[in-house]
């Protein structure tokens, strides 16, 4: 690789973690530079793979409840009643993404995160879409981003902590607690993370959730994430919906899926 | 009711040596009993390596019936069984084993698995519904 100088790697550097937004066209129109793919040596080093800390996220669910609406609160506390009584609510069943905030709050499956000039990249194990683009290349947000699963998300580097700014999130997508206790955001959800490293080979993601809709106040909460290395703990492919088929053969004795009834014992979200 | 149909035809598909119904997405765990553990011996019918869970059929081998006695075993994701040190060719259909499980609470025939040992070689494996925590 061609050497850089260290100037023009920390004038990259600097592209890298200004911010909060820049002009939207500043840099996210233009190939990348041999200075920005040096810069990303200067960032922390969140290689190898994330799996959640389920412990704690079960200790949270108990000790830092969200200030849900208080209509919300009743729904939320039937769900957890059916959930403790083994009548689970299968808010996930359908296999769509979990999105944003879900993922980041209650999955149980592990993460990658991908630096390139410009974005961070989470891949996810589990949904075949779990994947959020974050860009870090100095643009604002959008004045109306079509809603999404993940939402649009801006990031910004302050020193070794990764800034997330998220909107345009589908009002469909769920403010969950567990797989089976959360609710729709209803729309108008904004996020905001701070992603860092607590310790050499521990990960926290520090989340400020506002939605009007089904929060009487600003949500504060963390999830906590291991590192692992090895190729054991490679993230590998992972399709939810392939749950919904048989591995089968057709009339022509070609493989195929074939799909199957779904009920796991969960509740099935109905429409009113 | 949906459940036990699903239990029946995957009791009748596997009679008729068909592939056992899959039918295992994206789910809460509160349907399992896990304060209770549920242990028998029994023969794999069917290891199903597949996401989002891995399931095992398990013929109950104390209850030899015209119609077999099928458990339907489930585990967590591939990816994080691998992490447990499970492989796809980890059991096979025939294989003689001892189960424990967290059964079903409504007492159908099912359940998540904690532990099975292979009978002919000794080997132990072990799963939880959840990822362990820290390393």
């Amino acid at each position: 690789m061609r050497l850089v100088s260290r100037a023009s790697v920390l004038l990259a550097a600097f592209v890298l973690s200004s911010g909060p937004v820049r002009a939207a066209g500043d840099f996210a129109d233009r190939a990348p530079t041999t200075q920005a793919w040096a810069a990303l040596a200067t960032l922390p080093d969140w290689s190898g793979v994330w799996t959640p800390d389920m412990d704690d996220q079960f200790h949270q669910a108990r000790t830092n409840a969200p200030p849900w609406t208080p209509k919300v609160a009743a729904e939320m506390a039937a769900m957890a009643a059916d959930e403790k009584a083994g009548k689970p609510h299968g808010i996930f069943q359908n296999c769509l993404p979990e999105g944003m905030p879900s993922w980041m709050l209650v999955s149980h499956n592990a993460l990658e995160f991908l630096f390139t000039p410009g974005r961070v990249t989470l891949l996810g194990e589990s949904d075949g879409s779990r994947l959020r683009r974050i860009y870090t290349d100095g643009r604002a947000h959008s004045a109306d981003p079509d809603p999404s699963f993940h939402g649009e998300a801006i990031g910004h580097w302050e020193g070794d902590v990764l800034v997330v700014d998220t909107i345009g999130v589908m009002p469909e997508t769920y403010i969950a607690t567990s797989e089976a206790v959360g609710v729709p955001n209803d729309g108008d959800l904004h996020v905001v993370e701070r992603i860092h490293l607590a310790g050499p080979d521990t990960l926290h993601d520090d989340l400020e959730i506002t939605d009007p809709h089904v929060l009487a106040a600003p949500w504060r909460t963390t999830r906590i994430y291991y590192r692992h290395r090895g190729r054991k703990n490679e993230i590998v492919e992972g399709e939810c919906l392939q749950g919904s088929f048989n591995e089968g053969h057709d009339a022509q004795g070609h493989a195929v899926f074939a799909p199957v009834a779904q009920d796991q014992g969960n509740v099935v979200p109905g429409l009113k | 009711m949906i459940r036990k149909s699903l239990a029946l035809a995957g009791s009748l598909m596997m009679a008729l040596g068909l592939a056992a119904p899959a039918a295992f997405a994206h789910h809460s765990f509160a349907m399992f009993d896990q304060t209770q553990t549920t242990a028998f011996r029994g023969t794999v019918k069917t290891f199903q390596w597949s996401n989002p869970h891995a399931v095992i059929w398990v013929v109950n081998d104390a209850k030899p019936l015209a119609t077999p006695d099928v458990w339907t075993i489930e585990l967590t994701s591939p990816g994080n069984l691998t992490r447990m040190g499970w492989t796809r060719h980890a059991l096979s259909a025939g294989d003689k084993v001892n189960v424990e499980i967290n059964p079903l609470r409504d007492g159908q025939h099912g359940g998540a698995l904690k532990r099975i040992t292979v009978l002919a070689t000794g080997a132990v494996l072990t799963s939880s519904l959840i990822i362990p925590g820290k390393p």
